[in-house]
């Protein structure tokens, strides 16, 4: 018998939160306190967040305004946007310098007409390869054929899928097997009975636990991942430990 | 914030139709309270990895804790071939699924024939329409027949509403006054956030609507944001099984700021009235 309550049986590590503001859309926690007391609501002890500024108006920007959300106690941890350009290399080179670059979130240049191409960015990918930084591509910006045209040509690059949807059903299986540095996170992942059919077939290490909040709300997917038939090791390598090991720099072909 | 529960509530009329077998009650899945998803299918649509294999759904529903799915099929106009086929997918766990009648306007001379067909004698307990699969808002007369019939009847009827022209949950407002003997939902609850409000408005004015809350947004607030303008005796749990996993859907209502009484109405309580199970 289930409950009308929950919450965790594993240490949880969030790996896709937004804070802050997009141009259209305020947040809902307006600040790091109001963030902490949701992910304590729903038991997530650690996040990964991105500026939702980074999203659409400016990654250079938007990664300035992430340091008044991280603090001191080590709950949240920065994921910082780059966009293949002068500015945003020199920043994010910067930011690797001094430590603070575990991950990479990539901003999408489709509307402004620059394809996710091996020409546009192979130097870029190919940097992040050598200096072992794990890159967050959003899917529903993403189409499956620049993904497999690009993707293969750095297969020691690791990569986290984020924001699949039924509608990129079809995609899943052939990225997964195809690209074996690749992870699926599963904040809008909702097919039926995906969830297991994907650990059945690739391993729970190949899939993340993430909100997406602000976007989405941070309990609904926790409480599904809790309510398969995931063992307790599986749960808590999707949970938390994949994410620990990418964020330590550890591909799946090391 | 909690939810208050006292916001107008019309009782159904009581359905004289029962469907065939008992439903599921000896374990009551959740807290000993009956969980009864009022938003699912029957059928495919494998790119979106919509496979109605009934081991697939009651393995969902028995790993989150749901007793009872409501199903349609809306894929064939005519009507009684999506009945039908519903009919014979439901007959494989009577305990566990129960039916909602689909027909459409697109074929209007089958509408009243067929419902009547699907009520009476598949002994399905409410109505499905889909308004994107026909050209007519569904505040038009094209559909008037169909509201009458569940009038009639004292039956509920879910309606797929969103922001698109054919579906907007204010029509609600426009026939819920003409019908006060059927109940009307909005599935979806409108899904985007200025569909929503009005979804919640035809609920503030009307007695006869209600509040489904599926939907692959899952936006932060939006159940604690029906309840407490709605009423909790106002909101319907659904999932759309099998196109979208009833877990995820069934933890936005779990984990909610909402109160516990809300969550026994939302997840069962207000369907068991309204459908008279």
């Amino acid at each position: 018998m289930t409950s009308l309550h929950f919450s965790p049986r594993v240490p949880v590590f969030d790996a896709n939160v937004r804070v802050g503001d997009r141009r259209d859309e305020p947040s809902p926690c307006r600040n790091r306190e109001q963030l902490l007391a949701e992910m304590d609501r729903h038991g997530v002890a650690r996040a990964l967040i991105y500026h939702a500024q980074t999203e659409s108006v400016s990654p250079v920007e938007g990664n300035g305004y992430l340091a008044e959300w991280l603090g001191e106690d080590g709950r949240l941890y920065p994921q910082y946007s780059i966009v293949p350009t002068p500015d945003s290399m020199t920043q994010i080179e910067g930011l690797q310098a001094q430590g603070r670059v575990q991950s990479l979130r990539l901003y999408d240049t489709s509307p402004a007409g620059l394809p996710f191409r091996p020409w546009a960015f192979d130097e870029l990918l190919g940097w992040l390869s050598q200096a072992r930084i794990p890159l967050w591509i959003s899917l529903p910006e993403a189409t499956l054929a620049e993904l497999m045209e690009t993707l293969p040509g750095h297969p020691h690059l690791v990569t986290v899928l984020v924001g699949a949807h039924y509608s990129h059903f079809l995609w899943t299986r052939p990225l997964l097997k195809n690209l074996p540095n690749t992870y699926l996170e599963l904040s809008r992942y909702e097919p039926i009975g995906e969830v297991e059919a994907l650990r059945d077939e690739f391993g729970a290490e190949r899939l993340l636990y993430g909100s997406w909040f602000s976007r989405y709300a941070m309990g609904p997917m926790l409480f599904y991942l809790h309510h398969t038939s995931l063992t307790d090791y599986e749960l808590a390598l999707v949970c938390a430990g994949n994410l620990d090991r990418i964020m330590q720099g550890e591909g799946r072909l090391d | 914030m909690t939810a208050t529960t006292s916001r107008r509530f019309q009782a159904p009329i009581s359905s004289s139709v029962k469907p065939p077998g008992g439903f599921f009650q000896e374990k009551d899945l959740i807290d000993g309270n009956r969980v009864i998803d009022f938003h699912g299918h029957s059928g495919r649509m494998d790119s979106f990895g919509m496979v109605d294999k009934p081991e697939l759904m009651l393995h969902a529903m028995d790993k989150a804790g749901i007793d009872v799915a409501c199903l349609f099929h809306i894929f064939q106009p005519d009507g009684t071939t999506s009945n039908d086929t519903n009919a014979r997918f439901i007959a494989q766990h009577p305990d566990r699924f129960v039916g909602f009648a689909y027909v459409s306007p697109t074929m209007p001379q089958r509408m009243l024939p067929e419902l009547a067909r699907a009520i009476d004698m598949l002994h399905f307990v409410a109505i499905k329409l889909y308004p994107p699969y026909t050209p007519w808002p569904f505040n038009q007369a094209e559909w008037f027949p169909i509201y009458e019939f569940a009038n009639q009847r004292g039956l509920a009827i879910i309606f797929h509403t969103d922001s698109y022209p054919t579906n907007r949950p204010r029509f609600l407002a426009d026939i819920a006054p003409l019908y006060p003997r059927a109940n009307f939902v909005a599935g979806h609850s409108g899904n985007t956030q200025e569909a929503r409000a009005e979804a919640i408005a035809a609920a503030q004015a009307y007695p006869n609507v209600y509040l489904e809350t599926c939907s692959t947004y899952r936006t932060p607030g939006v159940i604690e944001q029906l309840v407490n303008e709605a009423g909790a005796d106002r909101v319907l749990f659904g999932s759309d099984i099998p196109l979208m996993d009833p877990r995820p859907q069934l933890g936005k209502i779990i984990t909610a700021d909402i109160s516990d009484e809300a969550k026994r109405l939302i997840l069962g309580g207000n369907a068991s009235r309204l459908l008279g199970i």
